[in-house]
């Protein structure tokens, strides 16, 4: 039986087992967004504001639920909204299959009407994109997409279609177990290879074993765990490898990079050997290169070949998936005691905590962002997924809450993407809509997206805001603090009045700007049902430290 | 220091994958000094070569990023000087 292009779109979504739809309807999407019309009972469609916050819901319900985010977007400008979020999805290995509408096949390069070159522009952006212009095209190119964005290191696949392709008539079949010779062999590591590594780490005195966000997509926890209690591994995670083990875990040191522990950053350059897994070795993580981990042997764990010897130059490299390697690892690793090591981690801890004290001191009876965060991960037992925002809210969100469950917390780390929380967050909460769902945003931030309050009022979605208020773009204001002479060229903000535009969308909302008041309002926006805005006024000059600065060594890490 | 250095790729011969390649290239700034694009085998398979100066610790870098696109079915490097 013939069906029309658009419906196999949609039949080609349901084989996919898709249920949930980040989009924008528009002239060029319209037959598909019909052919939506009849199963709206088996896909749920959520209707963003602008699509960015579509690509972005896509990516906080792709990175919690372990299933590939959809979203739809006409063409156009439809289709360049989506380009923050894809470029996002791209940088942080999030699956995502975007589909754009195009103009019709015979209008392509002509200029017509909300016509755009999706295809050239998100090439850079993209694992694969491609253009659909006949119907036939359709059930393949779906079938290849999803594979492609959630196989091997995953990321956004764009898939363009014209508009006569939905209209077109076809006979429909889904390929059963698509596959590409490709990707058939992703653990490309070799017993000698495990050998190699295991070596290095058991003649290791100094190992440092850096968990990035690979663990957390190949769920190698378990594995990471094992690993390092059998070798005593001190365990430091990137910021996106953060929550993948309980911050409490006793062989749990802190996090790396920019503003990392202090410790970790520190002896990261006295280490004689780190094992980084799932994890790129990005500047933010390394500072400057030429003087990271000079005594160190590198062993480097990642699914993606190109990443090997890219930034940092490895002794052995293990390129397949964390968890395989992981466990064909272990077997070879003999059991370790690194206590002396183990001691100097925590002295370091301990000259942090004399720093952080003294700004404490400092900041007595000022509500600042760590103690939002030491409150709300106190109130909650550190069990919320957070979904922080960039800039000085993403990092203390990193710092001061007490990561207990795996993969919570959520953030756009390689672009940085200023407005992520608040999308992301929608995502994130219709995935896990029993757990708490945080999403922590600076004033600037909330007010790159915050038309995406109209998507959680018409969703009904118990999204909680906590919007860390300080008239400033904290992280820009702090650099020109440090680094420009104070010199504050254009990072203070006049603000709106926040609680009104929230209760514009009938969004509930609170505001404080006392510490006394703090705890309690805190308790209040956690237990309330319904979506929440929390406004917390927070000190206007306040630095997120330790802070490597740019183009300083890892060691060179500063604590005021 | 700075190399001449062939690359030899066979792909897929379909629209976009030397637009990709070039991408690849355009990225890190490296300009393209000589580019030969040909079908072979009934059009089915094109290859594509390149010769541009590049920095010998980026040339295995660019090998496996061009390796990553997905039509691209095999990727050879020759440094001439």
């Amino acid at each position: 039986m013939k069906i029309t292009g658009a419906k196999a779109v949609i039949q080609s979504l349901l084989n996919e087992k898709v249920e949930v739809i980040f989009g924008y309807p528009g002239g060029a999407n319209m037959p598909i967004y019909d052919a939506l019309y009849d199963v709206r009972d088996k896909i749920r469609h959520i209707l963003v504001r602008h699509e960015q916050g579509a690509a972005h819901a896509a990516e906080g319900y792709a990175r919690v639920s372990g299933k590939v985010g959809v979203c739809f977007a006409t063409s156009g400008p439809g289709a360049t909204n989506l380009v923050t979020g894809i470029a996002d999805a791209m940088m942080d290995s999030v699956p995502l299959v975007c589909i754009t509408g195009q103009v019709a096949a015979s209008l392509v390069g002509t200029d017509a009407f909300q016509e755009t070159d999706v295809i050239g522009i998100t090439t850079p952006i993209t694992k694969w994109n491609y253009q659909i212009t006949s119907a036939q095209e359709i059930a393949e190119v779906f079938a290849k997409a999803f594979y492609i964005a959630k196989t091997g290191r995953p990321g956004p696949v764009v898939i363009d279609i014209a508009k006569n392709a939905q209209f077109e008539e076809v006979d429909f079949s889904y390929p059963k177990n698509f596959s590409l010779e490709k990707y058939k062999n992703l653990d490309k590591f070799t017993v000698d290879d495990l050998k190699k590594a295991a070596k290095l780490i058991n003649s290791s005195n100094k190992p440092l074993l850096i968990v990035g966000h690979g663990v957390i997509i190949s769920q190698a926890q378990d594995e990471v765990l094992a690993l390092a209690k059998k070798a005593h591994l001190p365990i430091a995670a990137t910021l996106h490898g953060l929550s993948a083990i309980s911050v409490s875990f006793p062989l749990y040191v802190g996090m790396t990079g920019m503003h990392g522990d202090y410790a970790v950053n520190k002896l990261t350059n006295q280490a004689d050997l780190i094992i980084g897994c799932g994890m790129r070795f990005d500047d933010r993580v390394t500072g400057v290169l030429s003087k990271y981990a000079p005594k160190a042997k590198i062993i480097h764990i990642d699914i993606d070949e190109a990443e090997i010897d890219k930034n940092v130059k490895t002794t052995v490299s293990l390129v397949g998936d964390a968890k395989k390697v992981l466990s064909s690892l272990l077997p070879y690793v003999k059991k370790n005691s690194h206590q002396e090591w183990f001691k100097l981690f925590f002295q370091l801890k301990k000259e942090e905590k004399r720093y952080h004290q003294k700004r404490e001191e400092k900041f007595k009876n000022k509500i600042t962002m760590d103690k939002v965060f030491s409150v709300l991960s106190k109130i909650t037992d550190g069990k919320a997924v957070i979904v922080a925002d960039v800039g000085q809210n993403q990092m203390f969100a990193a710092k001061y809450f007490n990561y207990q469950t795996f993969n919570s917390y959520i953030s756009s780390g390689g672009l940085g993407t200023m407005g992520y929380a608040l999308p992301a967050a929608i995502g994130v909460k219709i995935a896990k809509p029993k757990e708490l769902v945080i999403a922590s945003c600076g004033d600037g931030g909330l007010q790159m997206t915050i038309q995406e309050l109209g998507t959680i009022m018409q969703e009904k979605l118990p999204v909680k805001i906590l919007l860390l208020n300080n008239y400033y773009l904290g992280m820009v204001r702090q650099w020109q603090d440090l680094f420009f002479e104070k010199r504050y060229s254009f990072t203070y903000m006049e603000n709106p009045n926040f609680l009104k535009i929230a209760e514009g969308y009938g969004i509930k909302g609170k505001r404080v700007v006392e510490l006394s008041k703090l705890e309690e309002a805190l308790k209040e926006f956690v237990n309330e049902k319904e979506a929440f805005l929390l406004e917390v006024v927070v000190e206007k000059e306040h630095n997120v430290f330790p802070m490597v600065p740019q183009g300083a060594a890892v060691d060179e890490v500063r604590l005021e | 220091m700075v190399k001449t250095v062939q690359y030899n790729i066979v792909c897929e011969n379909k629209p976009g994958v030397l637009y990709r390649v070039t991408n690849i290239l355009l990225k890190r700034k490296i300009n393209i000094e000589v580019l030969t694009a040909f079908p072979v085998y009934e059009k089915k398979i094109s290859t594509i070569n390149f010769i541009i100066e590049i920095e010998e610790r980026k040339i295995n870098n660019i090998a496996k990023q061009i390796k990553k696109i997905i039509e691209v079915i095999e990727v050879n490097f020759v440094v001439i000087s």
